[in-house]
């Protein structure tokens, strides 16, 4: 096994843990609305939550493209440079979660990479056009168009049913929020889990495993499947626990329209393979769904907060990936500078939840 | 520069799937509801063409729900 063998086996294992924690942080977004409109049963929502991003996984393999390709050079990236980047999305998030601030994984996993291709090998290593055209601008447009799609899909709701007796009416859309809930945590598990196919993807082809351009071998799509579901169902049980004070209230008709307009901008989305924040498509399908019913229900602050992740993310998590990249070039180019940063990412990832839990019983959604 | 980097034309396509998918399934999904709260309601007070009507709404809204579902994931997974 050479060095380089070495550094590619702790990218895919820091991927993967990547996957996980995104489905950790992801799940309250998936099935609160359920939860909340009593459509499901906590238990039942969480299980099925993660059983569909397991299968989300398999039906499209657009986002890895992207991610894969039309972000960085490949042919010139190594797998430090997406060790770095993974880092940095890492750091990023974690520090985020810590100080409870706004956050986007996708944003922050991209931004990373980006960030470690620049300082790496200088700015011809990085496809601008693919970052703005493919990332940074359907980031901006989606969570809009979710909250469009939502507030459209509540107004026709009440408009069609506006006059019939409530009981019949809320059984409809909680039997229909089944479905609504199921498509968008396959509409979750597609966009997600790709994200780290195509870095996974990308760290193969630096290695010299995988010729660019080519699909990621199957045992990554599974994998990344696995990591995904793992973490949805694990994050679940944090949110089962705390979700009496967390999950906002609405009716069910309002989330199956915010469920319905959040799967359909997600799933077009990824046909197009635009890898989005999921997590800010779902909060501006909800906000959608409240304003379509009543415009004061709608919590501008989480507004702000998507704008202020979405102008953060991408340049902060790009700073720490370049930034870990030169500390692994103090170390050589061999596996040690991975090893030591990764032994230390394990260590202040374990101190930090533990003082976070000690401190606070809820964990905040990514 | 960003009127020539980012592809309009697959864009407009992603944002007019989301509004025909997410607006399309909340039509027909409440079409279903409103047909089969009004069946429900029975010969107490509809006639029975009103009855036959209403059920045949909820079937339609059902089956046009259905497919546009599997409509939109067989488009993605064909992608």
């Amino acid at each position: 096994m050479t060095e380089a063998d070495v550094i590619l086996y702790i990218v895919v294992g820091t991927a993967l843990a990547f996957d996980f924690t995104n489905g950790f942080h992801d799940t309250a977004n998936v099935v609160a609305t359920s939860i909340s409109t009593r459509a499901m049963a906590p238990r039942v929502a969480v299980t099925y939550a993660a059983i569909l991003n397991f299968a989300g996984a398999f039906i499209s393999l657009e986002v890895a493209a992207t991610v894969a390709a039309d972000v960085v050079v490949a042919d010139v990236i190594t797998p430090t440079i997406v060790f770095a980047g993974l880092i940095g999305a890492i750091a990023w998030n974690l520090a985020t979660w810590y100080f409870g601030l706004p956050s986007s994984s996708s944003h922050a996993l991209i931004g990373g990479v980006v960030g470690a291709a620049f300082v790496a090998i200088g700015s011809e290593a990085v496809l601008s056009d693919g970052v703005i055209g493919k990332v940074l601008v359907p980031a901006l447009i989606a969570p809009l168009l979710a909250f469009i799609v939502g507030g459209i899909a509540i107004v026709v709701c009440y408009r069609i049913l506006g006059r019939q007796r409530p009981g019949p009416v809320t059984r409809g859309f909680r039997l229909g929020q089944v479905v609504s809930g199921g498509l968008l945590a396959l509409a979750h598990g597609t966009n997600d889990a790709q994200k780290t196919m195509g870095i996974i993807a990308l760290a193969l082809i630096a290695n010299g495993n995988l010729s660019a351009g080519s699909d990621p071998p199957f045992w990554v799509i599974i994998s990344a499947a696995t990591a995904i579901a793992l973490g949805t169902y694990t994050g679940g049980w944090r949110i089962i626990k705390t979700m009496g004070t967390r999950i906002i209230k609405m009716d069910a008709a309002q989330g199956f329209s915010a469920q319905g307009a959040g799967s359909a901008v997600i799933l077009a989305s990824t046909h197009f393979g635009y890898p989005l924040s999921t997590t800010h498509v779902i909060s501006g399908a909800v906000m959608g769904a409240g304003a379509g019913k009543r415009l004061s229900a709608v919590r501008w602050g989480v507004a702000g907060n998507i704008v202020s992740a979405w102008l953060l993310t991408f340049p902060m998590a790009a700073a720490i990936g370049a930034l870990t990249y030169g500390v692994t070039r103090i170390f050589g180019d061999g596996a040690i500078g991975p090893i030591l940063i990764a032994a230390a990412g394990i260590v202040l990832t374990a101190m930090a939840f533990a003082r976070r839990i000690r401190a606070s019983s809820t964990v905040p959604a990514g | 520069m960003i009127a020539t980097i980012v592809d309009w034309g697959a864009l407009g396509q992603t944002i007019l799937a989301a509004l025909l998918g997410g607006v399309g399934v909340a039509f027909t999904f409440s079409l279903t509801i409103l047909g089969a709260s009004r069946f429900g309601q029975g010969s107490r007070e509809l006639s029975v063409f009103e009855s036959i009507g209403y059920g045949a709404l909820a079937l339609f809204g059902l089956a046009a729900t259905a497919a546009a579902i599997v409509f939109g994931i067989i488009v993605m997974a064909s992608g």
